[in-house]
């Protein structure tokens, strides 16, 4: 220990040549008069017989005074004993890549690592500067107080992006320790500088390493396909369930029997809930060390499940109302009567007026499917019979793949079809008239035929429910619904069975800093003089 | 830490005022008054002046006329007065204190000391056949004087006193180292009572009349009135610094009061008495400041 005390102000100190000087004011006044009594006795006498003490001057009394004096002479020197050799700042490289997330016993491996931290930490000098890189999942810096605090530093995750052993070289100098907190996964070697604790978490390990989603929005049907993966120390064949629970109209359990180190794909079809919901996929394996990256949630929407209100005239037959009540039941929605009052996602239009399209000509955006019905007051609508021949898109979603080559009309009208992009038309020679239109508006869209369904041998078509199913799902835009999967965990984190492994290293002794003394000497020069408060 | 401090003294204490004033307080009819033995034995000296004769000595002004051996003048041509031996029993002893106590008051109470013995040893050579001059620590602490014609010498010898430190036990000693000792006057500030208690007892048992004389100064009753004063025993050196005030003044006058209490106490327990007295003026001595002296030294 360096108890060589040195001074900062040296020069203070010639100040104790004034200690004469208040050895001088410390005395008792001196009496100016002199009297010469033989009775000194009887004066005495008199004064004790008062209580009363003469005037003296005490040793004790000036040596504390002196040392009051003194203490507070040096304290405005200011004395402090120098500060010692050794690095004065600290980085510490926290793994936190999913690994980390190990559990052993009650806690994981980022918990005893951050415990660790905080008790090494606060016992550090208030003057070694401290840095803490967490290392894994997102990058997170925290410097001096946060630093030791550890706060905010998240739960592990995500793959150790950084280069440990190149970060510790390029920290590490002679004024800066690095200390580097890893469980070795993930890496070809540990720092070989500064100081170094490894925190095991080898063992057997499950990962849903990436799952696809095909999905039929806004129909129920969802089709998925997980892949897996399973690591254990001994390579032996791994009996595994993976589970699908949540926003699904029946919970799956899916066994799969793996092998050790080798990615397996299983392949799920669904039917969604109307609601929407959690979807959880979970990989169960016994003896698992690493449950996070098992458990995978997606999130759905919920499906449309509309309701479909029916409008059709009085003479258009029941064909409206049956196609509405085959394509709710087919979407797991209902059909519900065009009220006032009543909410609809979708009009399903038979023949008539629908005021849909405004004196510009702009449509309403709404999803609607009409079949021969005007839809603005002004147009003047003109019987069109039998137009034929009649050809169809092939590229159009509403028709690709439909066959419409036996599709009769009977009679059509004219002028009663919106702008949009044509999928049905009347062959004219070269020109084509469309008698049928998809109007999209994103985010909506609605067909419109020129004619009745009563008109037409369409119902009977074997393609009808297909194309009813089509402008259903069309209608609710091109907009794909997505679902988000969420991110696995790096391979890298992925196989527990091998980690890079090294002894731990302690930390190294830490440089002192300048250690004031000022204050110490100002509190003896108190204490003297407190004392010589009690000093006769 | 001790100051020094200037030690007072007493300057030419028989002044030129005081030597005028002493052969008229001499003539004075009043006596003084010596032991039984000596007395009866003086008294018959003087009628017939008889007594056994021990030696001459050379004649000095002021002898009595009747002692001259004229039977030698007319052989030798020279005065020789005859020295018989009940002159030296006629006389009384003063004793006087030379410690440095005495130096204290203003004036000194030594000044007044010295004055009282010059009067005391004036009677008792006017009155009787000699004094002895007792002074503990004097180069010549135990000197006789007899005749009133040795009362210059007498004075001077008194001037040249020095200032001693002794105790009252060395003082009785000397004292009792002569022959015969009738009446003592015992002159000191008797500032420790208790010190003086036992040498007054061994002189009363030797059989001598002990008359105490306590030359009283202002400070003995009256202390100063106030300020911060530093006190000094002179003769110890000792000092004490006291700030003095009402309260104080009043409990150092009872404390005063109660050592004049111990002082008469000590003197009447021996059987002896103790006057107080006062010398007045110093600087102009007068008649009656000293007749109490003489009235009682007749006693």
């Amino acid at each position: 220990m360096n108890l060589m005390i040195d001074l900062t102000e040296p020069q203070f100190l010639w100040a104790l040549l004034l200690l004469p000087v208040l050895w001088w004011l410390s005395q008792p006044p001196q009496p100016r008069r002199q009297v010469v009594s033989a009775h000194l006795a009887q004066w005495q006498l008199a004064m004790r017989a008062l209580r009363r003490r003469p005037p003296r001057g005490s040793w004790l009394r000036f040596a504390l005074l002196a040392l009051a004096a003194i203490g507070a002479t040096i304290a405005a020197a200011r004395p402090f004993v120098p500060a010692t050799d050794g690095p004065g700042k600290l980085v510490v490289l926290l793994d936190a890549s999913a690994s980390m997330a190990v559990v052993d016993g009650d806690q994981s491996a980022f918990e005893r690592a951050r415990d660790k931290l905080r008790a090494t930490l606060a016992a550090l000098p208030e003057h070694i500067d401290v840095t803490l890189l967490r290392c894994g999942g997102d990058l997170r810096r925290r410097h001096g107080v946060a630093a030791r605090q550890c706060n905010d530093l998240g739960q592990p995750g995500g793959g150790l992006e950084a280069d440990l052993v190149q970060l510790a070289e390029q920290a590490q100098t002679d004024d800066c320790v690095v200390w580097t907190l890893t469980d070795g996964q993930g890496q070809q070697q540990v720092p070989a500088v500064g100081a170094l604790t490894m925190l095991p978490t080898a063992g057997p390990n499950a990962v849903i390493t990436a799952v696809r989603v095909h999905d039929a929005w806004p129909l129920p049907t969802l089709m998925l396909e997980v892949d897996v993966v399973a690591f254990s120390l001994p390579d032996a064949p791994l009996a595994a369930v993976l589970q699908l629970s949540g926003a699904v109209t029946e919970p799956q359990q899916i066994a799969c029997d793996l092998q050790s180190s080798v990615a397996q794909t299983v392949t799920v079809s669904v039917q969604r809930a109307v609601t929407g919901g959690e979807l959880l996929l979970e990989l169960q394996l016994s003896g698992d060390r690493l449950p996070h990256d098992n458990l995978h949630a997606l999130t759905l929407p919920p499906l449309p499940a509309p309701r479909i209100a029916v409008l059709a005239e009085q003479d258009a037959g029941p064909f409206a109302i049956v196609a509405a009540a085959a394509l709710a039941d087919e979407v797991a929605g209902e059909v519900v009567a065009l009220e006032a009052g009543v909410a609809a996602g979708m009009l399903l239009v038979d023949g008539g007026f629908v005021a849909l399209q405004a004196a510009n000509g702009e449509l309403a955006r709404r999803r609607v499917l009409t079949f021969g019905t005007r839809l603005s007051p002004e147009a003047t609508s003109e019987p069109w019979l039998s137009p034929a021949p009649i050809d169809w898109s092939r590229s159009s979603p509403l028709t690709r793949g439909l066959d419409l080559s036996e599709l009769r009309i009977e009679r059509a009208w004219r002028n009663i079809l919106p702008d949009g992009e044509a999928f049905l038309w009347w062959v004219d020679g070269d020109d084509r008239v469309p008698l049928g239109v998809l109007v999209d508006a994103g985010e909506t869209a609605s067909v419109h035929f020129a004619f009745r369904l009563e008109d037409s041998n369409l119902p009977l078509l074997p393609a009808f429910p297909q194309l009813l199913r089509r402008a259903f799902v069309r209608s609710y835009g091109q907009t794909e619904t997505s679902i988000a999967t969420p991110s696995v965990s790096p391979a890298s984190e992925h196989d527990l069975s091998a980690p890079a492994a090294a002894d731990d290293r302690a930390l190294p002794q830490f440089g002192s800093q300048d250690v004031g003394l000022a204050r110490w000497f100002v509190c003896a020069g108190l204490v003297a003089l407190a004392f010589r408060a009690f000093v006769r | 830490m001790a100051r020094a401090f200037t030690m007072p003294t007493v300057r030419n204490p028989f002044s030129a005022e005081f030597r005028a004033l002493l052969p008229v307080l001499l003539s004075t009819r009043g006596k003084i008054g010596a032991g039984r033995i000596e007395r009866l034995r003086a008294r018959r000296s003087v009628l017939s002046q008889s007594g056994t004769f021990v030696g001459h000595r050379r004649y000095e002004l002021g002898d009595d006329l009747r002692h001259i051996d004229w039977s030698a003048y007319a052989r030798t041509g020279e005065l020789f007065t005859k020295q018989l031996e009940e002159e030296d029993r006629r006389g009384v002893s003063v004793m006087i204190d030379l410690s440095p106590s005495m130096l204290a008051g203003t004036p000194p109470r030594r000044l007044a000391a010295l004055r009282l013995a010059a009067v005391i040893a004036g009677l008792a050579l006017a009155r009787l056949d000699g004094v002895s001059i007792v002074a503990p620590g004097a180069k010549e602490p135990n000197r006789r004087f007899s005749g009133v014609a040795q009362l210059p010498r007498l004075l001077d010898h008194l001037d040249k006193l020095p200032v001693a430190t002794t105790t009252p036990a060395e003082a009785t000693a000397l004292a009792l180292q002569a022959e015969a000792i009738g009446r003592v006057h015992w002159i000191s500030d008797f500032a420790v009572p208790h010190d003086f208690s036992l040498p007054v007892l061994s002189l009363r048992r030797r059989g001598a009349k002990v008359f105490g004389w306590l030359p009283a100064v202002p400070e003995d009753d009256a202390p100063p009135s106030g300020g911060y004063l530093r006190v000094i025993d002179p003769e110890s050196g000792h000092e004490l610094a006291v700030p003095v005030d009402r309260a104080f003044q009043d409990e150092l006058r009872g404390q005063l009061a109660l050592l004049q209490r111990q002082q008469r106490r000590m003197f009447a327990e021996a059987g002896s008495q103790l006057w107080r007295w006062a010398q007045g003026d110093a600087d102009v001595p007068r008649l009656s400041d000293y007749l109490p002296i003489v009235a009682a030294c007749a006693r």
